[in-house]
C-alpha cells in the first residue's frame, strides 16, 4: 500500500534519481526472480539426476542377473535356494503385494474414518489433542514399532490364534497399518477441511444429514487428496523394511495362511545383502529384487493416479 | 617409451627407498605412522575398536578406521582393496560350506569365540546331543516330547544363511548338518541381537547365539552333548562349539597392518581387554 503514496510523491517531486532508484529496485525484482527461477529448476534438476542415477544403477546390477538365469526363472519360480543357485523370486513379489493389500484393507478404513472424525465430527479439544498426537506418530523411527510389534503384538497373536510363532503377514500388516495410520489420517484430514464450506451449506440446506453430507458429498469433493494419502501411505507400506523384517519370520517361502512365517522383496534384501558376495548371481538378484521394487511401487502410484481420475471424471 | 622407462624405474627407486626407510622408522618405536581399515565380522568388532583406541594411544600416528557388515563382507572388501583387514569368522582361505576360499589371503587368529545353543526359558530341556539338535534343525523333530521335554512344538529360530554364527554353529554344533529353510515353525533373524529377543519373547523355540549374548532370565544355554556351556569348558577342551575369530589379510600382513594385528595377538592385549569383552585368548586353545 505504501508504494503508490511513494511513486506519487516521486512524480510530483519529478526529479530523475527517484525514477532510476524506482527502475534500479523494478531491475532487482526482476533479478532475483531470475536466480530463484533458475535455482529451483536447478533443484529440480538435480532431484531428477539423482532419480535417475539410483534408477540406472541399480537397474545395471539388476539386469547382469539376466546374463546368469533367465527372466522366467526368477519372475515365475517360486524356488528361492540361493546356496543351491535357485533364484525363484515368485513368491517374494506374491508376498510383497499382499502385504500392501492387507495393511491398506486395515489402514484406509480406519484412518479415513479417523480423518472425518477429526475434521468434520469432533470437538475442538478433541481435534487439538488428536493431530499433534499423529504427528508425533508419524516422527516415531520404524524399528521402533518391529521392536514393539516383536516384543509386545507377537506374543498378543500367538495367545488368541494359538499358532507358535504368530510371525507372517497378518503380524506385518497390522504393524504397518499403526505405521501408515498417522500419514494417511493427518493428510485426509486436510483435504476434508479445505472442501468448501458452501458445499455442505447447500447439502444440509437440501435436507440432507449429517451423515449423507460425510458420504456422499465432502468424500467425494475431498477424494483426490484422500487418493494421494492413500499413494504415500502404501508407498510407505512397499517400501518398509525395519519393521517388517522382525515380525514376518524371514523364511523365503509363499505366505499360505496369515500366519505363515514368510518373506517379502524388503525383508529379504536387508537380510542377505550383507552376506552376500560382491560379484556373484545372488547379489545381481537382490539387486534385481530392489529394482522390481522400484517398478511395484511405481506402477502401484501409477494405478491408483488413474483409478482417481476416472472416479473423478464419473463424479 | 624413454621416458616412461625412465619414470617407472624412478618410481620404484622411490618406493625402495620409502620402504626402506619406512622399515628404519618402524625400529624407532614412536613415529610408526599408516592408515589401517578394518572391515568384516560384527561379532569381532568390540575387539577391534577396542584394539585400534589402545594401538593408537600407543602410536598416535595411526589412524584406524573399522567398521562391521557381515563376516563375509571382511575377506571381500580385502579382495577388492576397500580394506586392509576383513574381520571373519571363520578362516576364509578354506572353503566353507556355501563359501569358496578367498585366495591369496592369510588368516590371522586374533580371538576365540565360543558359541552356545539357547532356548526359551519354558523349555525344560537342559542337555542336547549333536543328533538331537540335527534333528531340530534339520526339521525332522519337530516336537519336544521327542527330546525329552514337554509336548509342545518346536520352534526353530537361525540367523540367516552367510552369518558368521551361523556358519560356525552348523560346522560345530551340527556336524556339517543342514539347517531346513521351509517350515511352518521357523524363522530367520538378521543379527544376534534380534535372535536374542526372539528366542526370549518365543515360547518353545530354540536357537544359538555368541556365549558373550547369554544372560538375562529370559533365555538359557543348554548342555552340549552333557558339557555346559562356558568359557573353561572351551578352554579345557570339552565344550567344541567355538571357533577363531581372524583378521584376512592379502598375502602377509605388512607394516602398520603387521603392527597393529601383532598388538591384538600380543599377551598385553589377549590377557587384558580381549578377555574383559568376554573373548577367549588364542594362547588358552591347544
Amino acid at each position: 500500500m505504501g508504494a503508490p503514496v511513494h511513486n506519487l510523491a516521486s512524480r510530483v517531486k519529478g526529479s530523475v534519481t527517484e525514477v532510476t532508484a524506482d527502475s534500479k529496485r523494478h531491475g532487482r525484482h526482476l533479478l532475483s526472480n531470475t536466480i530463484f527461477k533458475y535455482y529451483f529448476l536447478f533443484s529440480i534438476l538435480a532431484l531428477c539426476f539423482v532419480l535417475g542415477l539410483v534408477i540406472i544403477f541399480i537397474g545395471k546390477t539388476a539386469l547382469l542377473l539376466f546374463g546368469h538365469i533367465s527372466p522366467a526363472d526368477f519372475f515365475l519360480s517360486f524356488n528361492w535356494t540361493p546356496e543351491d543357485e535357485a533364484f525363484g523370486a515368485a513368491a517374494f513379489i506374491v508376498n510383497t503385494l499382499s502385504l500392501t493389500a492387507i495393511t491398506l484393507l486395515i489402514a484406509v478404513p480406519i484412518s479415513v474414518g479417523m480423518a472425518v472424525l477429526c475434521a468434520e465430527i469432533a470437538p475442538v479439544w478433541m481435534k487439538t489433542f488428536i493431530r499433534p498426537v499423529l504427528d508425533l506418530l508419524v516422527g516415531i523411527p520404524s524399528i521402533v514399532y518391529g521392536y514393539l510389534g516383536l516384543t509386545v503384538l507377537l506374543p498378543f497373536l500367538r495367545q488368541i490364534s494359538g499358532q507358535s510363532l504368530g510371525d507372517g503377514l497378518l503380524a506385518a500388516a497390522l504393524v504397518l497399518a499403526l505405521m501408515v495410520l498417522p500419514t494417511i489420517c493427518r493428510i485426509s484430514d486436510d483435504a476434508i477441511v479445505s472442501v468448501p464450506r458452501k458445499y455442505r451449506d447447500a447439502a444440509y440446506a437440501l435436507g440432507s444429514t449429517r451423515l449423507q453430507v460425510i458420504v456422499r458429498v465432502v468424500l467425494p469433493a475431498a477424494s483426490r487428496g484422500i487418493i494421494s494419502a492413500v499413494i504415500l501411505g502404501m508407498t510407505r507400506a512397499v517400501g518398509e523394511t525395519m519393521a517388517v523384517v522382525m515380525v514376518i519370520g524371514n523364511t523365503p517361502q509363499l505366505a499360505k495362511t496369515l500366519f505363515t512365517p514368510t518373506s517379502v522383496l524388503t525383508s529379504n534384501i536387508v537380510m542377505q545383502i550383507s552376506n552376500v558376495e560382491f560379484d556373484s548371481t545372488w547379489n545381481y538378484a537382490l539387486h534385481m529384487m530392489a529394482f522390481l521394487l522400484l517398478i511395484i511401487s511405481f506402477v502401484l502410484i501409477l494405478i491408483i493416479r488413474i483409478l482417481g481420475r476416472k472416479r473423478r471424471d464419473a463424479a | 617409451m624413454k621416458v616412461f622407462k625412465k619414470f617407472t624405474a624412478t618410481a620404484l627407486t622411490a618406493i625402495i627407498v620409502v620402504t626402506a626407510s619406512f622399515a628404519g622408522i618402524a625400529a624407532a618405536a614412536d613415529s610408526v605412522k599408516g592408515k589401517i581399515t578394518v572391515n568384516g565380522s560384527t561379532a569381532l568388532l568390540p575387539l577391534t575398536l577396542q584394539a585400534a583406541k589402545e594401538f593408537q594411544k600407543l602410536h598416535p600416528k595411526v589412524k584406524i578406521a573399522a567398521s562391521g557388515k557381515g563376516s563375509v563382507t571382511g575377506p571381500q572388501a580385502v579382495k577388492k582393496g576397500i580394506a586392509d583387514i576383513g574381520a571373519c569368522d571363520w578362516d576364509a582361505s578354506m572353503d566353507v560350506p556355501g563359501f569358496k576360499a578367498f585366495d591369496g589371503q592369510v588368516a590371522n587368529k586374533v580371538a576365540v569365540i565360543p558359541f552356545a545353543t539357547i532356548v526359551n526359558k519354558n523349555v525344560g530341556v537342559d542337555s542336547l546331543t549333536t543328533e538331537q539338535l540335527q534333528g531340530i534343525f534339520s526339521g525332522k523333530t519337530t516336537n519336544w516330547k521327542e527330546v525329552g521335554g514337554a509336548d509342545a512344538d518346536i520352534v526353530v529360530i537361525t540367523r540367516a544363511f552367510g552369518s558368521g554364527t551361523r556358519v560356525n554353529y552348523q560346522a560345530k554344533a551340527l556336524a556339517g548338518g543342514d539347517i531346513t529353510k521351509k517350515s511352518k515353525n521357523y524363522k530367520e533373524t538378521g543379527s544376534s541381537g534380534d535372535m536374542k529377543t526372539a528366542v526370549a519373547t518365543t515360547p518353545n523355540s530354540i536357537g544359538y547365539i555368541d556365549l558373550v549374548y547369554v544372560s538375562g532370565g529370559d533365555i538359557k544355554a543348554v548342555k552340549f552333548n552333557g558339557v555346559a556351556a562356558s568359557t573353561d569348558n572351551v578352554i579345557n577342551g570339552s565344550y567344541k562349539i567355538w571357533a577363531y575369530g581372524y583378521y584376512m589379510t592379502k598375502g602377509q600382513p605388512t607394516g602398520v597392518t603387521k603392527q597393529f594385528i601383532e598388538y591384538v595377538q600380543s599377551k598385553k592385549f589377549q590377557q587384558g581387554s580381549l578377555k574383559k569383552l568376554k573373548f577367549i585368548p588364542i594362547a588358552a586353545m591347544k
